[in-house]
């Protein structure tokens, strides 16, 4: 089945929060308790009840003194997520076939490495220490629907469909990169910037924090390869010289 | 029949295999969670079980280090010129009629062996607590994650060829951790220096 992605065009967004508001409905999430900070800007981050959420950017300058950039924000869906890679309860974090990061709680055993593994920060802990975030709304989209957020938005700023036509369309309408392109294998959560990614709060290249590929490339291999080298060494040793004969220390020391 | 001689007391014999069936614990639960060896569950439980168990036996593995470096550390960190011998010639295990100089109660290799041990074991426990009581502080826990799987590689590497060398590589040996007392002859062979020291 063709990879399935969100497409974030933040020049559409009017910042209505209808996204918010609709996952919190589907996925059955009670209100976050917040304070005001001087921004429109709320909740301020993810938590283990809120999914999805605008990133208020203002940028103001001379020529456009109220520029304002809205961003939504959510799990990125990596093809290749750190998330899983450095998941050690197998089945706790899974793809669903449209290539969405979904999770099971009942296998998730609370250990907290996925937020490491993650270059974006998105996974947050509920109260039973179990993985909670955005699963692109797997249930919804085993049922036929899309996504609550692309849903329920008003303006087209979060479209649901086919990656690769997604990004065809975009590029099309004149976006030269589609940001999560080929970041991290292609990421299900993609933008089409108009500007730089670090003016709307993106990191230019993100990537996997270089211990755990290093860890998953050289490490992992070591700990079977290691323990199978020892075992044959000592095979082969025992064949080849044998049990250590102490007699010459005896008469050294003698 | 052979005048016998204590090489190890009977708390250190003790302390030995609370180490040892900690580390194989830890070891077992360490490579189901490397490579997601949903078979252990038959063993463990369920992988949240193991998790706890992983945590519990780190404990009691930290605990039995922290003792074992009363019998071994000082031992291990005296070295001699017939250590730097005994190393320039890797102890004689690739030579069918070694000639090794006189050894103390340890070994070079021991004495190098327990070194890392004591190393990699430090490491271990304590990134394996970082992991456990600080969770989501992304910094320590990467640099926690990878020393502690650092630490993991060297450890089974070195338990598997110690398990050789304590056994099949040199008859005899296992006694020590097990009655605690060798044959006074066996005993000159091996560790000539600690049996003059005892006053044989």
């Amino acid at each position: 089945m063709a990879r399935k992605a969100l497409l974030i065009s933040p020049e559409l967004c009017i910042g209505c929060r209808g996204c918010q508001t609709a996952c919190k409905g589907w996925n059955q999430l009670p209100a976050e308790k917040t304070k005001n900070t001087g921004s429109f800007e709320n909740p301020a981050d993810l938590t283990p009840i809120v999914f999805n959420k605008i990133r208020y950017v203002e940028v103001p300058s001379e020529k456009d003194p109220v520029r304002w950039l809205f961003v939504s924000q959510r799990c990125m869906h990596c093809d290749d997520a750190g998330c899983m890679k450095i998941c050690p309860a197998p089945g706790a974090l899974y793809k669903t076939k449209e290539g969405a990061v979904a999770f099971n709680k009942e296998k998730c055993i609370g250990c907290k490495l996925c937020v490491a593994g993650c270059p974006f920060n998105v996974p947050r802990y509920d109260a039973k220490d179990k993985i909670s975030k955005c699963n692109l709304c797997e249930d919804r989209i085993a049922a036929g629907l899309e996504p609550a957020c692309s849903k329920t938005c008003p303006t087209g700023a979060i479209k649901y469909g086919e990656r690769d036509s997604l990004i065809g369309g975009s590029k099309k309408a004149g976006f030269a990169k589609v940001y999560g392109d080929t970041d991290l294998g292609g990421l299900g959560s993609i933008y089409a910037f108009k500007d730089s990614p670090k003016l709307y709060g993106m990191e230019e290249n993100p990537q996997i924090p270089e211990s755990i590929v290093f860890w998953h490339k050289v490490l992992k291999p070591l700990a079977y390869w290691g323990v199978g080298g020892a075992v044959a060494a000592s095979l082969l040793h025992y064949v080849v010289i044998g049990p250590h004969k102490d007699d010459e220390e005896v008469k050294k020391d003698g | 029949m052979d005048k016998m001689i204590r090489k190890a007391g009977v708390f250190e014999i003790f302390n030995h295999w609370v180490l040892a069936i900690s580390c194989f614990i830890l070891a077992l639960t360490g490579y189901a969670f490397l490579f997601h060896l949903e078979q252990m569950t038959g063993i463990f439980g369920s992988f949240a079980q193991m998790k706890v168990i992983h945590n519990y036996a780190g404990i009691v593995f930290t605990g039995s280090l922290v003792i074992s470096i009363f019998f071994y550390l000082p031992e291990s960190l005296h070295m001699t010129g017939d250590d730097l011998k005994w190393l320039s010639m890797l102890g004689g295990y690739l030579s069918k009629h070694p000639h090794v100089p006189p050894m103390g109660k340890l070994n070079t290799g021991q004495k190098l062996a327990y070194l890392g041990l004591v190393v990699s074991g430090i490491a271990i426990a304590v990134s394996g607590f970082v992991i456990w009581l600080m969770p989501g502080v992304k910094k320590y826990i990467l640099l926690s994650h990878l020393a502690h799987n650092i630490a993991f590689d060297y450890i089974v590497f070195a338990v598997a060829a110690h398990i050789y060398l304590a056994t099949l590589a040199n008859p005899g040996t296992l006694r020590i951790m097990l009655s605690g007392t060798v044959p006074l002859e066996w005993a000159r062979k091996k560790s000539p220096k600690w049996v003059k020291e005892m006053g044989y």
